[in-house]
């Protein structure tokens, strides 16, 4: 087994644990190359026919090519889909100024709407542990709680593949099939498997997105990458981060976990 | 070879526990050294941790202005954290201000002094310097470290899974310390040079309790690390004879810790700070909610407009809110009714801005809005009765709590053993600098 069918395997394994283990489930599909990769293996994981809801969260500033690409595929796959906007701080207007208020008011408070309408206990994530540094704390199961915090020091351990998916009343988990992809993995995989992907990702006039989001927080990378080939070649033969401007992440993952281990964070 | 000066520091060593360790035998050399000349406590730094203190050793001035005030702090303009070091230092260091003079000057294991900058000499970080390559000037001088294994810290996750490995662990830091020492003792002459121990500060941290309650196994280990140390310090003796002006000291006290206090667990439930909506560093909280909220250790900021992104305390209002924040911190009882904090400080009365030498005297509104390194200060800073350790916990569930740690840091009572040097009658460790200049460029 090559190392993207282990890693399809892992993550259509976890995708069918969280669906037997809970009721209610959606899929976070944010239109990203990651959350459109985890689409396409949770339609793998059920041949096809996703059993429970693709839930986007709307915050009104993505992208046109991303709203013609969710409606396009989400049709294509057979999706039930549900967007979420929170109508009232889209019509109160947000401002770029703000940007943690910005995400809060239109990302979280979105989503904890949809839960709270929805129901759902348990959602679908594309977050992968070699995003950020923060991330590397993540587990294939994370408890929230009621207010939506996460406790990045009290994580439960998962050892041995096994997978603590119990979680107190009043908690939702997220659970994170591509925890252990690399931004590369993503793009061979959807290479391999011709996974259709917005095309904001290929280079136009020497510029492309390398993640996308929100038109006013999103900012291109210098690439003349225009084809899934290009881009993987260019990621073979590039140091710099995904997150590019924030390259003190791996000294500062270093310098947190000596403060933890010590009691100063 | 000879050295001019000659400096041993032992993070976190307490008078009291140093007085112990001469009266009873542990260390008989330094008692030695102590008993001929000078043996007396010195004040650390406010907050009491070790990058402030030794930032302030090694620049000779105040917080407010060499930028240091504890081993995390906010990104400027974000709500990001930033991690001070050397780096972010607004102030030069001894070894910079010696090798401008011409001198030739050694560090070692000092805190705060990574990344190192270009001296006259070698410099090798400690503690958060992530490997030797990164923490050695010159670069190449990581060669000869890799080769005897040379160990830039111990490792303090160890510490809280196994004492006996960790032990192990800090007595082959030690012993690696003392042989790099050595070596560069014995390859030339040095006009400066300081070496710097840190096992010291993690043995209390992790065996305090242990030592005060004579456990069997763990307080002989405990005195055991310590003559360990002073075996080497009876070699270094040896070495450089008895005339050259020597320092041993350390940079703050110890006591045992009775609770750890998640200060913004309380700062939350007492409604001064709000926290994000997702909480992923001691910094996730939601400044439209939060009229205050406080960094490690005891260090309160309040939200202030203008200078905090998405403030929302007016500088006019400043005052009030700290005197209310001063007087509901005092008011703070641990689980059986007791006073948590000893006092807190207005950050005016004991940093101050290079133009303002000596505690500044300004109105609340100038203090609220001041820029540079005075401007990064906390507000207000809690110090906690001996046995309270301020901690962060912003998304614990509980204030008050136990952990593995035993020790914590304390203010009034590092120590000092000196030859050859006059110092001032009242010891603080800020203070240091410029008699050490005095006597090198003598």
């Amino acid at each position: 087994m090559d190392r993207l069918d282990a890693l399809e395997a892992q993550s259509i394994y976890i995708i069918r644990e969280a669906y037997y283990h809970y009721k209610n489930v959606a899929l976070l599909w944010s239109i990203g190359k990651d959350s459109t990769t985890l689409a396409w293996l949770t339609r793998k994981a059920f041949f096809g026919k996703v059993p429970f809801k693709a839930l986007h969260i709307d915050t009104s500033y993505k992208f046109p090519e991303m709203y013609r690409f969710r409606d396009e595929y989400s049709k294509k796959w057979g999706f039930d889909l549900v967007v979420s906007r929170n109508e009232e701080a889209i019509a109160a207007g947000m401002s770029n100024e703000k940007k943690l208020d910005c995400c809060n008011a239109l990302k979280t408070e979105g989503l904890k709407q949809a839960i709270a309408k929805h129901g759902f206990e348990a959602l679908l994530l594309g977050i992968r542990r070699d995003e950020h540094g923060v991330r590397a704390k993540e587990r294939f199961f994370s408890p929230r709680n009621e207010e939506f915090k996460w406790n990045y020091q009290d994580q439960p351990p998962e050892l041995w593949d096994q997978y603590k998916n119990q979680a107190e009343e009043k908690t939702h988990i997220r659970v994170h099939p591509l925890l252990g992809w690399t931004e590369l993995d993503i793009w061979e995989y959807i290479k391999r498997e011709n996974i259709p992907i917005t095309e904001l990702y290929f280079s136009k006039e020497g510029k492309r997105f390398r993640s996308i989001g929100c038109v006013p927080c999103c900012s291109p990378i210098e690439s003349n990458a225009s084809n899934v080939d290009e881009i993987i070649y260019e990621l073979k033969h590039t140091n710099t981060s995904e997150r590019a401007g924030r390259a003190q992440d791996k000294e500062d993952t270093f310098t947190m976990q000596k403060l933890r281990a010590l009691g100063y964070m | 070879m000879s050295t001019k000066f000659m400096v041993l520091s032992i993070d976190g060593v307490p008078y009291g526990l140093m007085e112990r360790m001469f009266n009873d035998g542990t260390m008989p050399n330094l008692a030695a050294i102590a008993k001929a000349n000078r043996f007396s406590a010195m004040k650390s730094v406010q907050p009491t941790v070790s990058s402030v203190a030794w930032a302030s050793y090694a620049t000779g001035v105040n917080p407010g202005i060499h930028s240091n005030y504890g081993f995390i702090d906010r990104e400027p303009g974000t709500w990001g954290l930033q991690f001070p070091n050397n780096a972010t230092m607004t102030a030069d260091h001894i070894w910079q201000k010696l090798s401008a003079k011409g001198k030739r000057v050694f560090g070692m294991n000092v805190p705060s002094t990574y990344p190192p900058k270009p001296i006259n000499g070698v410099l090798i970080g400690g503690f958060l310097a992530p490997n030797v390559d990164k923490a050695v000037f010159p670069s190449n001088e990581s060669e000869y470290l890799k080769s005897i294994d040379y160990q830039l810290d111990s490792d303090a996750a160890l510490a809280r899974q196994d004492k006996r490995a960790m032990l192990a662990n800090l007595d082959y830091t030690l012993d690696k310390r003392f042989e790099a020492l050595f070596h560069y003792l014995d390859r030339e002459e040095w006009d400066f040079f300081h070496t710097h121990v840190m096992g010291s500060d993690r043995i209390n941290h992790f065996l305090w309790g242990k030592m005060e309650d004579n456990d069997p196994e763990f307080a002989p280990a405990f005195f055991k690390f310590y003559n360990r140390i002073d075996n080497y310090i009876g070699q270094l003796l040896e070495k450089i004879g008895d005339d050259v002006p020597l320092m041993v000291f350390s940079d703050h006290g110890f006591c045992r810790i009775k609770y750890e206090v998640q200060l913004s667990r309380w700062m939350v439930e007492n409604g001064w700070t709000k926290t994000a909506a997702e909480v992923r560093h001691p910094l996730s909280i939601d400044p439209s909610g939060t009229k205050a909220y406080c960094l490690i250790p005891g260090r309160v900021f309040v939200n202030v407009q203008g200078r905090e992104p998405g403030g929302i305390v007016s500088p006019e209002d400043y005052q009030s809110v700290r005197y209310e924040l001063i007087k509901q911190l005092m008011e703070m009882k641990d689980p059986e009714g007791n006073q948590v904090m000893d006092k807190v400080i207005m950050k005016e009365d004991i940093y101050w801005p290079e133009d303002q030498p000596g505690a500044a005297v300004m109105n609340p509104v100038k203090v609220a809005t001041h820029p540079g390194p005075f401007g990064r200060a906390a507000d207000l800073i809690a110090v906690p009765k001996d046995g309270y350790d301020l901690k962060l916990g912003i998304a614990g569930n509980e204030v008050f709590v136990k952990t593995e740690l035993e020790g914590m840091h304390t203010y009034p009572d590092a120590f000092m053993v000196a030859r050859g040097i006059e110092l001032d009658e009242e010891l603080e460790i800020t203070n240091l600098a410029g008699p050490i200049m005095n006597k090198v460029l003598s």
